[in-house]
């Protein structure tokens, strides 16, 4: 594979309070690689917000480095932010008395760029998010989700090579979070920019990520293609259909048996939702439903989505 | 030349908020004319009888004007700061290549322009009203000035980074703003205290007032009062810096910058 441009190696962030010491991210080491769009994923409090904040310098880890595009970030992170911009989250990271005009120009000159020489990018930003008609408008007088876009160009528009995302889309409407995927999956493509962002749309996330690094309690518990993921667990994950209901002692007895189940029903029917690494245990199902005189609709594999990956391995964690 | 165009790009910036919003700015001037006139003819009623008294007078339109430019100056940084990060931009401030030190000078600079055009703007205003009239040799003025508020500035970036640290800082602002009329002051009695040289800005606003009421031009003093003025102003700006230097340290550790 190419090479990466971003290296995290042992990173480890500990808040210390007068109440205690909070670690929100422990020991995490990952890699992203040219032009790779990866996705971090986790429930709050995770550490996402910490890791990214770490990587574009705005935040001192405790231990570890951190390496972009061959700047080290903790030891010189000047270099580090000629490779690196983000749009954090929550913030507006835009000024609301400039229009989106001087908000994009005002942004190239912090990076230390001349006008003349962005001046042709700025337009082909404004032609890019469709800003287009509201250019010489301040940004509060933007929609939420203009706003947003703004904030994504105004980083873009820095030029550098990586680009990190902290919840891009929230509470975007459905349409321009479409929008501002799209802009981000053809940037991906055409080769320009490495992204990292995080998200808790998990439909943001397979839509344009390659590849997610799922973190829980500030660990990676899984760092993986979407692909293979979802093959993982469509080898593991079946479905049966049973007519009629169990009783309080059937379902607790199933439960108890085999791990990684769930059991809804609806007027006429039950259905079990089955995590069987072992192939084998599909048949002490069946063995056990037949002891119980359930008379089986069907048996099926799950394709589950990203989401429910994302929710069995984050429970499963817990356990 | 980046550091440059980063400049020009915050002055930009700066010049056009103002420009939209200048309500604020409106009415601070406003409110420090009222003041200014409280003061001045309260003690021109005070004084009135006394002898000499008009000595006086001149240095209070003189040490008014240098206390309102030094405030300027004093609190421009921290208001930025505590502004940015209300707003949400702070974070996006920081993460410029240049780094946050030239960011923060850059933001000084703008900001120097304007605080200069102001106060010598309402210095002819209050000079036009009181109709006491200094000697206005610009030449000499403004240099000195410059020099003087270099020294404000340490104090200023040292209080910036207490405010990302702490945040609620209102409280040691107002103890700031008698401190400096109590050092402006102190220029007036270097005779009893030669040592009061040695404090930020007293020794400036004892070479202003050899120029605007003396009549004294820059160019006529021995060199060595300058560069005395230039090495007290120039350790306290370093002193104040390496204060924000550490405390930003402190507000990166802890993830400060960000909120508010
Ligand atoms: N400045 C701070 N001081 C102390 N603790 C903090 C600070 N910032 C974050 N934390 C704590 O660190 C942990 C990780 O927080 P972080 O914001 O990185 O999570 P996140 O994954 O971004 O969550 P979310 O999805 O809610 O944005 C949390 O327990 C949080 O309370
Ligand atoms: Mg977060």
């Amino acid at each position: 594979m190419a090479e990466p441009v971003l290296v995290v190696k042992n990173l480890t962030k500990i808040y210390r309070s007068r109440r205690g010491d909070i670690v929100a991210v422990d020991n995490v080491s990952f890699r992203v690689y040219k032009n790779e769009v990866v996705g971090l994923l986790g429930p709050n409090g995770a550490g996402k917000t910490t890791i990214i904040k770490s990587i574009c310098t705005i935040l001192r880890p405790t231990a570890g480095e951190i390496w972009v595009d061959g700047a080290d970030a903790i030891r010189n992170p000047r270099a580090a932010l000629e490779k690196v911009a983000a749009v954090l989250e929550g913030n507006r990271n835009v000024y609301w008395r400039l229009t989106v005009k001087d908000n994009l120009e005002f942004f190239a000159g912090l990076q230390g760029q001349s006008l003349r020489s962005v001046r042709s990018y700025i337009d082909e930003l404004i032609e890019m998010f469709n800003l287009k008609e509201k250019v010489h408008e301040q940004a509060r007088a933007l929609s939420r989700g203009m706003q947003q876009k703004l904030a994504v160009a105004c980083a873009l528009v820095k030029r550098t090579p990586i680009l990190l995302l902290d919840e891009p889309t929230l509470g975007l409407d459905v349409e321009t979070s479409y929008e501002l995927r799209w802009i981000l999956k053809r940037m991906a493509e055409r080769g320009e920019r490495t992204i990292l962002l995080s998200s808790h749309d998990m439909n943001v996330v397979q839509d344009i990520c390659e590849r997610v690094i799922i973190i829980n309690h500030g660990r990676i518990v899984v760092d993986d293609k979407i692909e293979n993921l979802k093959r993982l667990f469509t080898a593991s994950a079946y479905r049966f259909e049973i007519e009629g209901h169990f009783n309080q002692t059937q379902e607790q007895k199933l439960k108890e048996q085999f791990d990684l189940i769930k059991i809804s029903r609806d007027s006429s029917r039950t259905v079990i939702e089955a995590e069987l690494l072992d192939g084998q245990k599909v048949y002490e199902i069946i063995d056990v439903l037949k002891e119980n005189g359930c008379r089986l609709e069907s048996v099926g594999k799950q394709y589950p989505d990203l989401e429910e990956i994302f929710l069995r391995i984050v429970k499963g964690e817990k356990r | 030349m980046r550091h440059l165009y980063l400049l020009k790009a915050m002055m930009k910036k700066n010049f056009l908020i103002i420009w939209r919003y200048p309500f604020n700015l409106t009415a601070g001037i406003i409110s420090i004319m009222m003041i200014f006139l409280v003061i001045f003819y309260g003690a021109q009623w005070l004084g009135g009888g006394s002898p000499n008294f008009g000595n006086t007078l001149e240095g209070i339109v003189m040490g008014f004007m240098l206390w309102m430019f030094i405030i300027f100056a004093f609190s421009d940084l921290t208001w930025d700061f505590i502004n940015e990060a209300q707003q949400g931009t702070l974070e996006q401030l920081y993460m410029s290549p240049l780094g946050f030190g030239w960011v923060s000078v850059s933001y000084i600079l703008s900001f120097l322009v304007i605080n200069l055009t102001l106060t010598l703007g309402l210095f002819m205003l209050m000079m036009a009203v009181t109709g006491k009239w200094l000697h206005l040799d610009f030449f000499s003025l403004i240099p000195l000035m410059l020099l003087t508020v270099w020294g404000v500035y340490g104090f200023g970036f040292a209080m910036g980074g207490l405010a990302l640290v702490f945040k609620q800082v209102q409280a040691v602002f107002q103890i700031f703003q008698f401190v400096w009329v109590a050092l402006v002051i102190a220029a007036s009695a270097l005779e009893t205290f030669p040592w009061a040289k040695f404090l930020p800005v007293t020794w400036g606003v004892h070479l202003i007032g050899r120029v605007l009421i003396g009549g004294q031009s820059l160019y006529s003093m021995p060199w060595t009062d300058i560069a005395f003025l230039a090495a007290v102003s120039g350790t306290y700006f370093g002193l104040g810096y390496l204060i924000f230097k550490r405390l930003e340290g402190i507000a990166r550790d802890r993830g400060l910058l960000g909120h508010y």
